[in-house]
């Protein structure tokens, strides 16, 4: 089929934004947009410059913005990219280029991955005979382990639309490799270091990462079990770590959540600014007619015994 | 039509508003809402599946019991149903595990039967929106409706949005033109509001919430509708806030979506509680009464 791939160019040191140029070209429908982009920067333009290797769905290199969605272009069909025979390939929106679609993978993605220090780590001594880790650990961190960082979870993340410090999707299920990997001993340290300004807590569970993630490997479920085991062991943020608490204990005593308890509690009862930052709202909500009540004034459900029990039995399980 | 009806805790507590909204309009659609009283709280994604799966498992059992579709008003409980339903359906060995340990010992069982459905699902898949428009007495004609899925009635699309069910990706818009109204569409309707972070990441979640109401109201949106309560905590309670951080003034009033449903049946701003939101709704209000255009 004939198609015109519009191709986005961009050199830092022309001073421009950068801007489409279009192609001509014959292509088959069930060629990837990558054997496009390869076809006409052999035969039409050798100055396109684009990432690209396996061209199998591998390597995580060529994660493009194709006909304005978020993708690979080794594993993204001619045939299901064009839009009445046009193709458009730009650059995705939360990563920095230097030039055309070259991304700036250094500040983007290797330093974050690095900053979760993404390798088991020991102080025990070598053991005689290898180590023996269950199938049932091997498979799931093997799922883990097939991350391509394509970077297209981070690309589709809630946070990092209005925050790219944060450290992502990518790294925090990278992370999840090492925290679960039980040959690693360093799980509190590596919880904490998770925990810091820009890490696992700033994370909003839109499932947004899960969705984009070419792998299945469901990212936003892995950061919710590197949350959980934080909290488990005591790591976290405080304000975190009151507001788990304190849904729990609502939960367990009254069988429904008692949101004016969690509001007081997750700033913390001793910490008079941050409950004082809280009468603002206050106010205006109880002049609203929204007055939830809190603790012994918050009405208890029926069946909360039975609720509390579940809580009990979950506790001495755990 | 008759379900069981989860209306989880923002309803009655940080949204006082929602409760009585989703019941009279059920109630003037002839849908019988059964009260579910002696249930817990879902966990909101919050509390771990360890506790929060055998919590909603006990309300599944008592649901399987009625022989009823349960029907909840929260994106986040229905989110946190599916998934765990999910897991109970689809693992008969887990499920028998937290039958024999936690359920067991007050009688129930629960064998993977039930499903569960958001409200304006049920409005579109089980009532019918062409049924909804018959009864629309006052057109939301003039107004101008952004609508906001947030998170958990769209994501993971497999459980949220399966085969057969791709109408539920545009089931905000195709209520809002049944019920009058003109669809403002906007990039960040399926994002986050930023209400899971507020207590970990306050800065950033204002920017989701400024962000969402901003581009909104920049694309001529008089109000925005959601179908999840802590949504609306987020977008109605935090947006002076957000306009604080923004550093402008948005003053974009938030809907739930019972309310908005209710509107166009008839019931006036009062008897939908808009009264109680923190954004002053009175341009709604002007506008369905034809005092601004």
């Amino acid at each position: 089929m004939e198609i015109t791939l519009k191709f986005y160019r961009f050199s830092p040191g022309n001073g421009s934004k950068g801007d489409f140029q279009e192609y001509s070209l014959e292509i088959d429908e069930s060629a990837t947009v990558l054997d496009a982009l390869m076809q006409v920067k052999e035969d039409q333009d050798s100055t396109m410059a684009f990432r690209g290797s396996c061209r199998s769905g591998f390597c995580g290199d060529c994660t493009m913005r194709i006909s304005r969605r978020n993708r690979m272009a080794c594993s993204t069909t001619v045939g299901a990219a064009q839009n009445e025979g046009t193709i458009s390939v730009e650059p995705v929106r939360l990563i920095t280029t230097t030039k055309d679609m070259m991304y700036d993978l250094d500040y983007w993605v290797y330093d974050k991955y690095k900053a979760v220090e993404p390798w088991v780590e020991t102080d025990e001594k070598a053991p005689d005979k290898e180590h023996v880790v269950s199938n049932k650990v091997v498979q799931d961190l093997r799922k883990v382990m097939s991350c391509t960082m394509c970077w297209l979870c981070d690309e589709g993340c809630s946070t990092m639309v209005v925050d790219r410090k944060f450290v992502g999707p990518l790294a925090l299920t990278k992370a999840y490799r090492s925290v679960f990997d039980p040959r690693d001993n360093r799980t509190e340290a590596r919880l904490k270091n998770l925990s810091e300004k820009n890490g696992m807590w700033d994370c909003c569970h839109c499932y947004e990462a899960s969705e984009h993630c070419p792998k299945g490997i469901d990212p936003t479920e892995r950061i919710f079990a590197l949350r959980n085991k934080a909290i488990k062991a005591n790591a976290g943020i405080p304000t975190v770590r009151n507001h788990y608490r304190s849904f729990a204990k609502s939960v367990k005593s009254h069988g429904w959540l008692d949101e004016a308890r969690l509001a007081i509690e997750t700033e913390g009862l001793t910490n008079i600014k941050g409950q004082l930052k809280q009468v603002p709202l206050a106010i205006k909500a109880f002049r609203k007619g929204k007055r939830p009540l809190p603790y012994f004034l918050h009405e208890k459900r029926e069946g909360r015994d039975r609720i509390k029990r579940i809580f009990e039995k979950w506790e001495e399980n755990d | 039509m008759a379900y069981a009806f989860f209306p989880g805790c923002v309803s009655k507590g940080g949204c006082p508003e929602l409760y009585p909204a989703a019941k009279m309009v059920a109630d003037k659609l002839n849908i019988e809402l059964v009260e579910l009283k002696d249930v817990g709280c879902t966990g909101a994604g919050v509390l771990s599946q360890e506790v929060s799966d055998p919590v909603n498992a006990r309300t599944l059992a008592k649901v399987e019991k009625m022989g009823l579709t349960m029907m909840t008003i929260c994106s986040t409980c229905q989110g946190v149903f599916t998934q765990a339903n999910h897991r109970l359906q689809s693992d008969p060995e887990y499920r028998d595990r937290i039958n024999q340990e936690y359920l067991a010992s007050e009688g129930l069982r629960y064998d993977g039967t039930v499903d569960v459905k958001h409200f304006v699902w049920i409005l579109d898949e089980e009532f019918g929106l062409d049924n909804l428009k018959d009864l629309v007495v006052h057109p939301l004609e003039g107004l101008k409706v952004a609508p906001f899925y947030g998170c958990y009635l769209r994501r993971p699309p497999e459980l949220m949005v399966p085969k057969g069910f791709e109408g539920r990706k545009t089931v905000l818009e195709k209520t809002i033109e049944t019920l009058g109204g003109e669809v403002v569409n906007t990039s960040g309707k399926g994002k986050c509001c930023g209400f899971p972070i507020l207590s970990s990441s306050e800065e950033n979640s204002l920017a989701m919430c400024g962000d969402h109401t901003l581009e909104a109201k920049g694309k001529g949106a008089n109000c925005m509708v959601t179908p999840c309560p802590l949504c609306h905590l987020e977008l109605d309670g935090k947006q002076d806030d957000a306009g604080k951080h923004k550093k402008q003034d948005i003053d974009l009033p938030i809907l739930h979506l019972p309310q908005m449903v209710g509107l166009a049946l008839g019931f006036t701003p009062r008897d939908m509680g808009l009264n109680k939101h923190l954004v002053s709704t009175d341009e709604i209000v002007d506008i369905l009464e034809g005092v601004r255009a």
